[in-house]
């Protein structure tokens, strides 16, 4: 059949499209790239407008940083985790933590049962934080402390004063938070779940403006769009949100009229996009975002420092992609997309698990996520010279074309008001579904094909894995380290930092400063939480769910 | 005019990944059944619902196989306490495949993995829905 496709010059489809459906012809020419101008588009790597990379020399002056998101059980099981990835090589922690955690329970509270452990370490108080690192050199790492919104100020201040405990001086703290209240919106249904986005947004404002001050070389925020990638929304949606995103919480902080520029707060911003599927169409996503983002920073914003325009961003493999069915087949995946990203010019990569779409990596499997970087920073030689794909007909046409739908995106979300308040509106969420339900309907169809899901499936898979389970007793035994902590510590103190903490919160002030003291004096993540989040849902109820939302159509 | 099957589709604790159970609600309509999509809940507020609604379906989802299996177990013992084992309960998201018996055992109807066909749930549901 092909054979004679040949033969008449037939193709395998009508239409051939990137995955986001962005139509790509059989062949590019330089007519395709005629309008481009070296200078004004491209230039060297390190110089405006970026799109080869944000630095001189790349690779060839330090490699990306394996940056492996992990965490499991307590924090005793996550310290044994992280020292072998450090004897491994790596340099990056990325906290994943638990779901009780993220949403802000103590392992005591009864809205906690069945979630301690779950998806990550259960991490509480400043006492879990000083377990989880022990024995690590935190001055020679950087950390990742990947929480969800509602814990962004109390987690990353439990790293912080960890820091300052050890001596460390908090100018010399290198790691990121990546509290993005922006990426919440888009992937959860706020009529389901509701959540106080004015507050959270103000909270992660706070530390920006902390931070800016306090702790430079740390970056208090990092714009997430892998989190609406992954609920949905396609390759040029995720940088047009991303810059939406980001330009709103420079809004916010503007707004306060503390004095500060948008050259003293934003070169500590970071971003974290996802790496999906379609190896061209992520490379020309990554070189767009950067172009797009230095032209936002220096048209709008008059930017005169570089690093405000510079957007410098880690990597995490697509999640989403990744099938349940022949598990061990995500590892290629996981290869490519982390490929696409080192052509892209990420700066720290997360390789996911090929067990990810089971439960939370094995040993085995993280070990090969990290060799997977290792191999291709050691062995493919991609790291020889920058942005080897500059020039390219097809991948400069395709970057301009992702560039440019990726604008009308962000203009779509500044008609609604900027993306808080298109967020608030739903419509980022309505965005959202119509692209998955869409990929979903591709899949379906046939006309996306999945290897094992909707062809060349297996009745049997040859290949056997082992899968990895949480510690059973893990909510007993923390719950049992919550009810000790709330014995042994100075009960008045924290009384006393709590009320602190309340005044802040009340005054507008920042909040930073009072969490501080409370996390030192070792107050909880659940009594931080109620005062800065819980006391801001509309309802005034401590549950985080709304009592019943009916959608019934 | 006969009446359209009430299903009643939650995501499980506190699990945020909700892009399936988006999916399946849109199909569940798209199949001409009538969805009540109550969020994320626990097991207690599922149960409790399911009995408001008079539902005939309780869809359950999540992706987290560390705790789907032990809410799950405090969601069916409810829906035994209160008599509502008339109701066809189906599970999408992640259950280590070791684990998927013990999910039936508890009473569980059918267990639809990632990357089932969608169609294959509401065809499912149209066969299996107690009449």
């Amino acid at each position: 059949m092909e054979k004679s496709n040949i033969a008449k010059g037939k193709e395998r489809k009508e239409v051939f499209t990137t995955s986001s459906g962005i139509p790509i012809k059989r062949i590019y020419t330089p007519e395709d790239v005629a309008d481009l101008d070296y200078n004004r588009d491209l230039g060297p790597s390190g110089e405006d407008p970026y799109t080869r990379g944000i630095y001189p020399t790349m690779y060839r002056g330090k490699l990306w940083t394996i940056r492996q998101f992990g965490g499991l059980n307590a924090a005793e099981a996550t310290n044994d985790r992280y020292k072998l990835m450090y004897q491994m090589g790596v340099t990056g922690f990325a906290i994943a933590i638990d779901d009780a955690s993220l949403i802000g329970f103590d392992p005591d509270s009864p809205e906690a049962e069945g979630e301690v452990g779950v998806g990550g370490v259960s991490v509480f108080s400043l006492k879990d934080m000083e377990d989880m690192f022990d024995g690590l050199p935190i001055d020679k790492i950087s950390t990742a402390v990947i929480q969800a919104i509602n814990t962004t100020c109390p987690h990353t201040a439990m790293y912080l004063a960890l820091a300052e405990n050890r001596g460390i001086d908090l100018r010399d703290v290198d790691g990121t938070t990546e509290g993005d209240p922006c990426s919440f919106g888009g992937c959860s249904d706020l009529k389901a779940n509701p959540a106080p986005v004015r507050q959270l947004m103000r909270l992660c404002g706070d530390l920006v403006e902390w931070c800016a001050i306090n702790a430079p070389k740390w970056h208090p925020v990092s714009f997430t769009s892998y989190n609406y990638r992954e609920a949905g929304v396609n390759a040029y949606q995720e940088i047009g949100g991303l810059v939406a995103s980001a330009v709103d919480l420079i809004e916010e902080v503007l707004s306060r009229d503390r004095g500060l520029t948008v050259d003293d707060f934003v070169p500590h911003y970071t971003f974290h996009l996802a790496s999906h599927n379609d190896f061209f169409e992520e490379i020309a996503k990554m070189r767009a975002a950067r172009r797009m983002w230095c032209k936002i920073m220096t048209e709008r914003y008059d930017a005169k420092d570089p690093r405000t325009k510079m957007l410098r961003f880690h990597v995490q493999t697509s999640g989403s992609t990744l099938t349940y069915q022949q598990p061990i087949n995500n590892a290629i995946r996981v290869a490519y997309q982390s490929l696409a990203a080192a052509l892209g010019g990420v700066q720290s990569l997360h390789a996911c698990s090929y067990d990810e779409a089971l439960c939370i990596p094995t040993e085995e499997a993280v070990t090969l996520s990290i060799r997977t970087q290792q191999i291709l920073q050691n062995e493919s030689n991609v790291t020889n010279t920058i942005d080897p794909l500059a020039g390219s007909y097809y991948v400069e046409s395709l970057t301009n074309e992702v560039e440019k739908r990726a604008m009308d995106f962000f203009h779509q979300i500044e008609d609604h008001g900027g993306w808080t308040k298109a967020l608030e509106l739903g419509w980022l969420r309505q965005q959202t579904e119509k692209e998955a339900i869409k990929y979903e309907e591709e899949i379906r169809t046939g006309k996306r094909r999945i290897v094992g899901v909707n062809c060349f499936q297996m009745e049997e898979d040859p290949s056997k894995i082992t899968y990895f389970r949480p510690d059973p007793e893990i909510y007993k035994k923390q719950k049992a380290r919550a009810e000790k902590l709330k014995e042994e510590r100075d009960n008045d103190k924290v009384e006393e930092t709590l009320n602190e903490l309340r005044d802040a919160d009340d005054s507008g002030e920042n909040v930073m400063p009072a969490m501080m003291k409370a996390v030192k004096a070792y107050a909880t993540l659940e009594e931080m939480t109620d005062v800065t989040v819980r006391r801001h849902f509309a309802s005034g109820t401590k549950s985080i769910f709304s009592h019943l939302s009916r959608m019934i159509e | 005019m006969e009446r359209k099957i009430r299903v009643l589709t939650a995501k499980l604790g506190f699990d945020m990944h909700n892009r399936g159970m988006s999916v399946v609600n849109r199909a569940l309509r798209d199949g001409g059944t009538e969805v009540v999509y109550i969020g994320n809940q626990f097991p207690e507020g599922i149960a409790e619902t399911a009995l408001q609604e008079d539902v005939d379906v309780i869809g359950i989802s999540s992706l987290n196989s560390a705790s789907s299996l032990e809410l799950m177990e405090r969601v069916m013992g409810i829906i035994k306490k209160k008599h509502l084992e008339d109701k066809l309960v189906i599970f999408g998201g992640i259950v280590l495949p070791d684990d998927v018996p013990k999910l039936k055992e508890m009473g569980v109807n059918e267990y639809f993995p990632p990357g089932s066909n969608v169609d294959s749930i509401v065809s499912y549901i149209k066969e299996n829905v107690p009449q």
